[in-house]
C-alpha cells in the first residue's frame, strides 16, 4: 500500500476564487482519513486534485514519494468512488467491475476471478449479471465500490459516497466501509459533510473551510479540542454553545461576566486565561456539559423551550440572552417544555476561545 | 364490484382515448386524408380509371436511375461528412474552453438564414469571379488567370458543390442536438472512465459514444431524412434536371409540367408514393440496425 503527500497544493478557479489554498497533508500508509467541512471548503476540489481529475495550480502530489501532480489519473494507481456512484448504464455489473481491468493485460480467467471477488466481498455476487438500472441505488453504490476495489489501487478516494443513500442503509455503508478498510488497509481519503459520519469512521480527520485546513486530528482531538470556533461548532451535534463574556477581577478571583451568569474559574482555568485579563472572551460548552442541578448549586435557571427526546436521552432548548442554547441530558427525569431548570457548566469542559480571532486559548 | 365501481373503472380506461381523439381526428384530417390521397391518385389516369402508367412513367423515366443514385449519394456522403464534422465541433464545444459560447452562437448562424439567401450566398461565391475566387487569389493559392469554375455544371463538381453547401447549412443543427446530448451526460460517467484506466480515445468509444447513442439516432433520422428529400437547394443553384434527385423530380413534374398537362400531377404522385416508401424503408431499417425496437422491448 502507500502513503500520500501533498505539498504547497492549490488550486485556483479565477482570479479570486481559490478552491484549495497552499494546502500541505499527508496521509499515512493504512490511514483511513477523512476531509470534512462545509460545502464549499475545497474538500472535494482537494479529492480531485489527488484524482488527477483537476490540474494543480501550484504545488505537488506525491504517491510513495513520486511526483504524480502531472500524470493522467489512469497512470495514477487511483480509485475513486464517486458521489453520484458513476456507474455506467450501459454495461453489466461485470463489465463494471472488469473496463479498468481490461486496460491490464490480464487473462480473461484472471478478470473473472477477480470480479467474482469482490462482487462477492461487497455482496453483490448474484447481480453481475444486471444493467445498473435494474439496481437499487444501494446496490450500484455497492458497484461503484466493487469497481474502485477491482483494481487494488495505492490510493482509495471517496467523494460523499454515502450521501445518496436513505439514513439507515447508510449507517450500515459505514460499517461496512470500515470493515472492507480494515481487510483491503487500502490508504483511504474519504470526503464528507457530515461530521457524525467523519465521527464514526475516520483514523484522522481534516476539517477544511476556505480552501485551507483548520485542524487536523483523530475525532477525539477535534471534539474534544477543537481549535477555533468553527471546529467546536461544526463538530458534535447538537453544536458546541458559545457565549460572549467578560473577564473580571475580584480579588483573587477571577470571573466570567454574563449578562445572565456570573461564572467563578477554579485554579486551573484562571492559569490559563492569565493573558486574557479585563478583556471579553468566546467560551463554548458542548451540549452535554451543562447539567441540571438543584436549585442550591445553580449558576443559571430558565425555562425549557423546546425538548426533543432522543430514547434514553433528551435535548433540551431554552433561550439564554436571547441566543438558543442546547443541553442534552439523561432521561433520569424527562422534562417538558416550560420546566424551570437549575444549570450549571461543568468547568473542565469549558473552552476558551479568542474573541477577534476565534483561536482555542489554552492547550487543555 | 357494484355498478358504480365499475362504470368509473370504464371511464378510466376510456380515458387516454379520449384526450388522444382530438389529435387522431386533425391527424386523420390533415394527414391521413392526404396521404391516402396521393397513394389512390397515383393509380389512376385523369378519367379515374386504375392504370398502373404512372409508375410506368416512373420507372422510364430516364432521369429516375440518376435521381435515385444522386439521392442517395448526397444523403450518403452528406450525413456522414456532417456527422464527423458536427461531432468534433460538439466536442470542443463541450471542453467549454473560453468562448465556447460565442463560437456556438457564429457556429449556428447558418441555421438562421433561408435555402434562396444560401444559395444566393454560395452562387456568389462560386461564381467564377466570386468571392470564392478572389480569395484564393489573394491568399495565393490560384494564379489571376486560373481561376476554378466550380459551377461548370458537370456532374462531379455540381454533387460535391452541393454536398458542401448542404453541409455547411445543416451542420449546426446537428451539432445543437449533439451538445445538448453531450451536456445531458453525468460528467462523473467520463471522469470515472478516465480514472479506472481510460484514455481520452478510450473514454470516447466505450463510454461517451454508447451513452450518446440516443441522441446520435435522432440527429441521424432527422439529418438522414431530409437529406434524402434534398431538391430546393440544388433548384435554386443548378435549376431543374442538371443534377436530378428523387424530390427535384417530383416537384419538376408537379410544378413546371403539371399546369400545361394535368397528367403529369397523377405522375408525381407517383413519385412521391415511392420517395415515401423509400424513406420509410430506410427509417425502419436503421431504427432496426441501431438497436432502438430492442431497448424498447427490454424497457
Amino acid at each position: 500500500m502507500a502513503d500520500l503527500k501533498l505539498e504547497n497544493l492549490s488550486k485556483r478557479f479565477s482570479r479570486k476564487v481559490w478552491g484549495v489554498k497552499k494546502m500541505d497533508l499527508s496521509v499515512k500508509d493504512k490511514e483511513f482519513l477523512v476531509l470534512l467541512g462545509p460545502s464549499g471548503c475545497g474538500k472535494t476540489t482537494t479529492l480531485r486534485l489527488i484524482a488527477g481529475l483537476e490540474e494543480a495550480t501550484t504545488g505537488n502530489i506525491l504517491i510513495d514519494g513520486v511526483d504524480i501532480t502531472d500524470t493522467p489519473p489512469r497512470k495514477r494507481d487511483i480509485s475513486m468512488v464517486f458521489q453520484s456512484y458513476a456507474v455506467w448504464p450501459h454495461m453489466t455489473v461485470y463489465d463494471n467491475i472488469a473496463f479498468a481491468l481490461r486496460f491490464k493485460h490480464l487473462s480473461k480467467a484472471e478478470i473473472d476471478s477477480i470480479v467474482t471477488e469482490t462482487a462477492d466481498m461487497v455482496k453483490i455476487d448474484n447481480l453481475v449479471k444486471r444493467y445498473p438500472d435494474q439496481l437499487s441505488g444501494g446496490q450500484r453504490q455497492r458497484v461503484a465500490l466493487a469497481r474502485a476495489l477491482a483494481v487494488k489501487p495505492k490510493i482509495f478516494l471517496m467523494d460523499e459516497p454515502l450521501s445518496n443513500l436513505d439514513a439507515k442503509l447508510r449507517v450500515v455503508m459505514r460499517t461496512e466501509l470500515r470493515a472492507i478498510h480494515q481487510q483491503t488497509k487500502a490508504t483511504t481519503v474519504f470526503v464528507t459533510h457530515d461530521q457524525s459520519e467523519a465521527m464514526s469512521m475516520a483514523d484522522r480527520i481534516v476539517i477544511m473551510k476556505d480552501g485551507v485546513i483548520v485542524q487536523i486530528g483523530s475525532p477525539d482531538d477535534v471534539y474534544f479540542k477543537s481549535t477555533n470556533v468553527f471546529v467546536a461548532g461544526f463538530i458534535g451535534m447538537p453544536p458546541t454553545n458559545f457565549f460572549t463574556v467578560e473577564i473580571i477581577h475580584e480579588g483573587t478571583d477571577i470571573v466570567l461576566k454574563h449578562p445572565f451568569f456570573e461564572l467563578k474559574l477554579d485554579n486551573e482555568r484562571k492559569s490559563m486565561l492569565y493573558d486574557y485579563s479585563k478583556r471579553s472572551l468566546t467560551f463554548g460548552i458542548r451540549p452535554e456539559d451543562i447539567t441540571i442541578t438543584s436549585e442550591k448549586n445553580n449558576l443559571l435557571k430558565e425555562r425549557a423551550l423546546v425538548v426533543e427526546p432522543q430514547g434514553s436521552l433528551q435535548i433540551i432548548a431554552l433561550k439564554i440572552d436571547d441566543k438558543i442554547v442546547k443541553l442534552v441530558s439523561a432521561r433520569e427525569h424527562t422534562v417538558f417544555p416550560g420546566d424551570m431548570l437549575f444549570l450549571t457548566f461543568k468547568q473542565n469542559k469549558l473552552h476558551f476561545f479568542d474573541i477577534d480571532t476565534g483561536e482555542r486559548i489554552g492547550d487543555l | 364490484m357494484d355498478s358504480l365501481t365499475h362504470s368509473r373503472s370504464i371511464w378510466k380506461k376510456a380515458a387516454p382515448y379520449l384526450l388522444i381523439a382530438p389529435t387522431i381526428v386533425w391527424y386523420g384530417f390533415f394527414w391521413a386524408r392526404p396521404v391516402i390521397q396521393a397513394f389512390y391518385g397515383g393509380f389512376f389516369d385523369l378519367n379515374g380509371h386504375f392504370t398502373l402508367d404512372n409508375y410506368k412513367f416512373v420507372f422510364n423515366d430516364p432521369y429516375f436511375l440518376q435521381a435515385i443514385f444522386n439521392t442517395f449519394f448526397i444523403a450518403i456522403v452528406s450525413v456522414a461528412v456532417e456527422f464527423v464534422l458536427a461531432f468534433g465541433l460538439s466536442l470542443l464545444i463541450n471542453i467549454r474552453f473560453k468562448g465556447a459560447g460565442v463560437f456556438l452562437f457564429i457556429a449556428t448562424i447558418p441555421m438562421a438564414l433561408p435555402f434562396v439567401a444560401i444559395a444566393a450566398m454560395w452562387k456568389a461565391g462560386l461564381a467564377t469571379y466570386g468571392w470564392l475566387n478572389s480569395f484564393l487569389y489573394h491568399v495565393g493559392l490560384i494564379a489571376k488567370n486560373g481561376k476554378i469554375v466550380f459551377m461548370s455544371g458537370n456532374k462531379w463538381p455540381s454533387i460535391f458543390v452541393i454536398i458542401i453547401i448542404d453541409a455547411w447549412g445543416v451542420i449546426p443543427s446537428m451539432m445543437i442536438i449533439l451538445v445538448a446530448g453531450m451536456q445531458n451526460l453525468n460528467e462523473e460517467l467520463k471522469e470515472a472512465g478516465y480514472i479506472f484506466g481510460g484514455t481520452r480515445l478510450t473514454v470516447l468509444r466505450k463510454i461517451t459514444i454508447p451513452l450518446l447513442k440516443s441522441t446520435i439516432t435522432t440527429a441521424l433520422i432527422l439529418r438522414i431524412i431530409s437529406a434524402i428529400q434534398i431538391w430546393a437547394i440544388i433548384t435554386l443553384m443548378f435549376g431543374y434536371l442538371r443534377l436530378p434527385t428523387l424530390v427535384s423530380q417530383l416537384v419538376f413534374y408537379s410544378d413546371q409540367r403539371a399546369p400545361a398537362d394535368p397528367v403529369y400531377y397523377q405522375r408525381a404522385l407517383a413519385y412521391s408514393v415511392i420517395v415515401a416508401i423509400i424513406i420509410s424503408s430506410i427509417v425502419i431499417l436503421y431504427l432496426k440496425v441501431s438497436g432502438s425496437f430492442r431497448k424498447e422491448e427490454n424497457g
